[in-house]
């Protein structure tokens, strides 16, 4: 330690006068100190909030499929419509408890690791879901790297060269095909696959099958990535934070160093929009994901609850509600991690 | 003492175009400026006077694009002389009707490239520039080591990063930062403003450049850090010899450094010469704004009856249409009926009234 004289405006924050006082001198250990105690902490408080989160999903699914018309034992009865096989069957599977009752049951059963099974097929809730989520996440993570390969080209061009004559069509490009509905986009894109290319893009299982082939992943990953209506606002999005970052005062000093501004403005211009879009555009690309999934055949998330709300099959329902919450949480959550690793400041705020 | 030229200015103009107005905004109205090699130039002026303008304008930093920017930079270094403001011209057309302008055209994509190969070994080698609100201007994503070694490694002759961090080390202990080896980790939001401005300036001199100017650079610090600034930029002035262009909107932080001075109104200067004769309150050679600015300093014989502080009544002037004569005639306390004629139709020549001492002013001349 030299011994300067004080200059009067030093400061040192809590973490490192704790470092200080254990005599824990070395900047690394301050540095992992200042760097893993606000993560932990972030890392508990999402995962807290998560948990609130999810019961409150699963109250407000399950209010609304109680009160929702229609029941999901007709089919099973099979052209019996005695009141006392109805009756019968509605016994069996729960039904004619009160919402109370029905939701505790459902509840104390989550809470030992048991989603039920379905009442359609018999089969395990969790292992169809667990699945189906997978399945989900490969197209709509897929998508969104279509989503961005599109957007940032276009937003980095734009708002690096504001004057060229390519910045109009390149925006007005953005915004149509933003503007393509996803449905109409997907039976274009089978009818240009099957007429032009002579091929039958359907998924027949990704993932639980093996042998899906190339196009049969591309094609709706293209028409999801392209049709989610996301493209624009990336663009838009990416070109504030672009030329909003260029005019900080760092990024003129740097200049004046000499230095790259792009290795100097990466971070806040290009990192921290990039994931914060990400996460913030889970929900729309599920919500895509249901239309894709059900033209393409594609067994994930959305087609299966498209069905299983068809069938009124409550468990399978619940189960994707709850994979769905635990996505858009996760997306927050990878978001806050990566926010908090690129800027420290975040950890004292 | 030396007085090799070291940069020179010579009438330079900044104007930037108003879409709006149709109008240029002449922020900076032929300045001619010199710094000779050790020496301090310190410009002082109210805020809009252009004096930022004109030394962002000469490191080619002004983002807002501007409409015309004109004059000679000449900058001298060991290797000999760099224009920096060539070819600019080029890329501006300005289309004029009637004395009425009808566009302004500008390739700005070509024009920055030619700014960035005017300034490619200029920016951080040989002139280094310090910045007001250091917060900000440090780039907060990153440690403060980082940054300087950076600046080592761009800069000198240093390749290797282990030796580069002991430079950097060396420089945050040079500008008085205690426990250097610590600060290196900390990011800019971890100092106070005063070790930040100090981690800047050991970053801007880290490269050894030649030049180095200080734009406010005590500005939005505490009135006992802002002293202790200057007092270290004159130790390190002093002990490197390096060439220094203070800019303040304060008179007193620049007359406690500079050799020169130039005092800027409006877009141009108004007065220019070596500090004693620029200061000398009992002169009656400086020009009206200069004596306003030094009585508005607070010391007890700038004082009215109420205790309150003299201040310069009125606002600068926009600088889109300038009168015709002294700017500075509206505000001035000592025009009087002989000379007030003249004053408001005629602007006055930069006059030589002792050596090295020059005056833009009626008063002055007749």
């Amino acid at each position: 330690m030299n011994t300067h004289q004080q200059t009067g405006d030093t400061w040192l924050s809590p973490v490192q006068s704790l470092a200080h006082k254990l005599n824990l001198d070395s900047p690394w250990v301050k540095h992992k100190l200042d760097f893993v105690m606000p993560m932990g902490v972030t890392i508990i408080r999402e995962l807290l909030l998560a948990l609130a989160l999810l019961f409150g999903v699963s109250l407000v699914v399950f209010t609304i499929l109680y009160a929702a018309p229609g029941d999901s034992f007709s089919l099973l009865l099979s052209g019996e419509r005695s009141a006392s096989a109805t009756e019968e069957v509605a016994q069996s599977l729960g039904f004619s408890n009160s919402w109370f009752g029905q939701y505790s049951t459902w509840l104390i059963n989550i809470l030992h690791g048991d989603l039920g099974t379905s009442i359609r097929t018999g089969q395990s809730v969790f292992e169809n879901v667990v699945s189906a989520t997978i399945n989900t996440l490969n197209l709509t993570l897929a998508a969104m790297l279509v989503t961005l390969i599109i957007a940032y080209p276009i937003a980095i061009y734009t708002s690096v060269r504001s004057a060229t004559p390519l910045n109009g069509p390149l925006t007005i490009f953005a915004y149509v095909i933003s503007a393509l509905p996803l449905f109409w986009l997907a039976y274009i894109g089978i009818f240009v696959s099957t007429n032009v290319f002579d091929y039958f893009p359907l998924g027949i299982g990704l993932g639980v099958e093996d042998d899906m082939e190339i196009m049969q992943f591309l094609l709706p990953v293209l028409i999801l990535g392209i049709g989610s209506g996301t493209v624009s606002e990336v663009v838009r999005f990416l070109k504030l934070e672009i030329s909003r970052v260029l005019e900080e005062e760092y990024i003129r000093t740097a200049k004046a160093k000499g230095a790259s501004i792009w290795r100097h403005g990466f971070k806040e211009g290009l990192l921290l929009p990039t994931s914060q879009i990400i996460s913030s555009k889970i929900p729309f690309f599920l919500g895509g994901a249901i239309i894709v999934e059900q033209v393409f055949n594609w067994p994930g998330m959305g087609r299966m609850a498209w069905q299983a709300a068809q069938d009124r099959d409550f468990p399978v329902i619940m189960g994707i509600a709850l994979a769905a919450a635990i996505l858009v949480r996760l997306g927050s959550l990878v978001h806050r991690m990566i926010y908090i690793i690129v800027n420290p400041r975040a950890s004292h705020e | 003492m030396n007085t090799a030229e070291h940069l020179k200015i010579e009438d330079l103009h900044t104007y930037f175009y108003s879409n709006v107005k149709r109008a240029f905004i002449h922020s900076v109205n032929g300045v001619s400026l010199t710094v000779n090699k050790g020496e301090t130039l310190g410009i002082v002026g109210e805020s809009g006077s252009g004096k930022s303008i004109s030394m962002l304008s000469t490191m080619g930093l002004i983002n807002a694009a501007p409409g015309v920017l004109q004059g000679e930079v000449t900058l001298h270094t060991k290797q000999g002389s760099e224009s920096l403001l060539k070819g600019l011209d080029q890329f501006v057309k300005i289309d004029i009707q009637d004395k009425r302008i009808i566009s302004v055209k500008k390739d700005l994509n070509a024009w920055n490239k030619q700014v960035e190969n005017n300034m490619k070994h200029i920016r951080g080698k040989e002139i280094s520039m310090i910045f007001q609100n250091p917060k900000a201007a440090m780039n907060p994503y990153e440690t403060i080591g980082k940054q300087i070694v950076e600046m080592v490694l761009l800069h000198t002759e240093l390749r290797n990063k282990h030796e580069a961090k002991e430079k950097a080390v060396y420089w945050l202990e040079r500008v008085k930062i205690d426990s250097p080896q610590w600060r290196f980790d900390n990011h800019p939001f971890g100092l106070s403003g005063g070790m930040c401005q100090r981690a800047m300036v050991a970053m801007a001199l880290s490269s050894e450049p030649s030049l180095l100017i200080a734009d406010e650079p005590t500005t939005g610090l505490d009135a006992t850090i802002q002293s202790k600034i200057i007092d270290l930029l004159a130790e390190l002035q002093q002990e490197l010899g390096i060439t220094m262009v203070l800019i303040s909107h304060d008179i007193s932080v620049i007359s406690r450094l500079s050799d020169n001075i130039a005092v800027m109104y409006s877009g141009t200067v108004m007065e220019q010469g070596p500090a004693k004769a620029v200061l000398d309150v009992n002169s009656d050679k400086t020009h009206p704004y200069t004596q306003a600015l030094l009585s508005s300093v607070p010391e007890e014989h700038n004082l009215l009856a109420n205790g309150h502080l003299k201040s310069i009544d009125g606002e600068v002037p926009d600088t889109i249409d300038i009168p015709a004569g002294c700017r500075f005639y509206a505000r001035c306390k000592m025009k009087h009926s002989g000379i007030e004629k003249q004053c408001h139709h005629e602007n006055p020549p930069f006059q030589e009234i002792s050596p090295g001492h020059r005056v833009r002013c009626w008063l002055r001349i007749n």
